[in-house]
């Protein structure tokens, strides 16, 4: 009895001078704001307003997610490159940043079930001739630099062993290059397509075809080894989904229709 | 707070990638000397020109060339005269804005090195029988050159770390170009860039020393 009582003494003492060890989900409570890395150059998940505010899907998604912690949203605006410093050096606690989850890059940061996933449209000048995705062998072709469909067709690219494969460092710098007929073609997310030919800022571009890659699952992304938070996010992603928010922000930022299915047929997660 | 594991053994299997992608960066930096100083050594004479519109293109050159930074440069050679339907390989248009700039630079080191050559050593030139043009290419240019030589190393140097920019305009085989790609395939962005690092400083050590040595040897009195 008296036993007991010593080790239940010494346990609160531990508790109240021992450093609690407190992880990412945890900060971010105390801390009272959730930092979220968003790559404003990407219409429509991210770009800025009129008056220069950052808006898109992922602002609102991690609006949302800030709004489901009890905490203030910050946007810390990267690039696609500077995701993965910016977490590891702590400038950001999470990326919502249409990051797609190659098994490659998961040997690095942790990802959550997907919260999103772009289909891919081949864009081409139209004096490039191009009206099929297989045209583009042997074309020069553009992408943004570090994203899932550059990658894509960079593979393509050396499999024909012809053309020309371009990594420019922005989307807005890829439509110009399209525009000007520095590039015969690029692939880029439908959405982003569509956005950027509807602008009308690139004269001369049409939305030619589809890619055929397998949809481009992306993920929110943290340090790998923080498992309370990723658990959190995955449930989060999958209210997002039941309570019809996730279509709700389909609607607002992409447009009429209906936003892709998030599961795969056959397989858990 | 730091959070990564270092992954060397991984990082240094695309090694062999970022050496080839060396390459293409000491061949664009020794290109892009060669062109710079040839141009240099032409906007140098047209500054000494009597002649009002040559000093003016060597004044606008070389002001454009110091005052604005590498990077604008650079794009505008792709993206500018892309807009008026001349189109450059993201090659080309790096080591054009990389020469465009050094020319800008060696015509100023040229500068400083003609006013430590007195004046009167034209005239002697001159009076021997001399044009003008002789006198710069036999007695003015070779002690100019000499004079010139360790801060157009500065400019090599400074030609080689230009050429991470050609990022800007889709070049993709030079040493920042390689890094780049492989960061956004692994996301090992500490181990590759720190590669990437390690590799330019060696060139740039490699040159500066060389051309110490090189200075040593061919300006001996």
């Amino acid at each position: 009895m008296k036993r007991t009582f010593v080790m239940a003494g010494a346990l609160a003492l531990a508790a109240l001078t021992m450093p609690a060890k407190a992880d990412k989900l945890d900060d971010i409570i105390a801390s009272g704001t959730l930092r979220c890395a968003v790559v404003l150059d990407f219409p429509p998940m991210g770009f800025r307003d009129e008056n220069n505010q950052p808006v898109g899907f992922d602002v609102d998604y991690c609006r949302d997610l800030a709004k489901a912690l009890g905490v203030e949203a910050e946007i810390v605006e990267t690039t696609f490159p500077e995701r993965i410093p910016a977490l590891m050096s702590g400038r950001v606690d999470v990326a919502v940043a249409s990051t797609s989850d190659t098994l490659e890059r998961a040997k690095t940061v942790g990802f959550t079930i997907p919260y999103y996933a772009f289909e891919n449209a081949v864009v081409a000048n139209e004096k490039s001739g191009i009206e099929s995705w297989e045209d583009m062998k042997g074309k020069t072709i553009g992408a943004t630099a570090g994203t899932y469909e550059a990658i894509w067709i960079e593979g393509r690219l050396k499999e024909w062993g012809a053309g020309e494969f371009r990594p420019y460092q922005n989307q807005a710098d890829v439509f110009l290059a399209l525009s000007q007929g520095q590039i015969d073609a690029t692939v880029s997310t439908v959405e982003v397509a569509e956005a950027n030919v509807k602008s009308g800022k690139f004269p001369g571009i049409r939305i030619v075809d589809k890619a055929p890659m397998v949809p481009d699952y992306v993920g929110l992304i943290t340090l790998r080894e923080e498992y309370g938070l990723i658990n959190y996010m995955n449930l989060f992603i999958n209210q997002q989904v039941r309570t019809g928010r996730y279509q709700e922000l389909y609607r607002k930022w992409v447009g009429d229709g209906e936003p892709a299915d998030l599961t795969v047929k056959g397989v858990y997660r | 707070m730091f959070n990564y594991t270092f992954r060397w053994n991984q990082a240094l299997k695309s090694l062999p990638q970022m050496l080839e992608g060396a390459l293409v960066t000491m061949e664009i930096a020794i290109l892009s000397m060669v062109i710079g100083i040839a141009i240099a050594i032409v906007l140098t004479l047209f500054r000494l020109s009597p002649l009002r519109p040559l000093r003016a293109v060597a004044a606008v050159w070389v002001e454009i060339a110091r005052n604005t930074p590498a990077l604008f440069q650079i794009y505008m050679v792709h993206f500018g005269l892309g807009s008026f339907g001349i189109h450059l390989t993201p090659y080309l248009s790096l080591l054009i804005g990389i020469a465009y700039n050094n020319a800008g630079y060696l015509t100023e080191n040229f500068r400083g090195a003609l006013t430590a050559i007195p004046e009167t050593q034209t005239r002697a030139a001159r009076s021997l029988g001399m044009t003008s043009l002789q006198a710069f290419r036999h007695v003015v240019m070779p002690q100019m050159l000499r004079i010139a030589f360790l801060p157009m190393t500065n400019q090599m140097v400074w030609a080689i770390l230009m050429t991470s920019l050609g990022a800007v305009v889709a070049m993709n085989s030079d040493l920042y170009g390689v890094a780049n790609d492989l960061n956004a395939r692994t996301f090992r962005t500490f181990e590759i860039f720190a590669i990437a690092a390690v590799i330019f400083y060696l060139i740039t050590k490699t040159i500066t020393i060389s051309a110490r040595l090189l200075a040593a040897r061919l300006f001996r009195y």
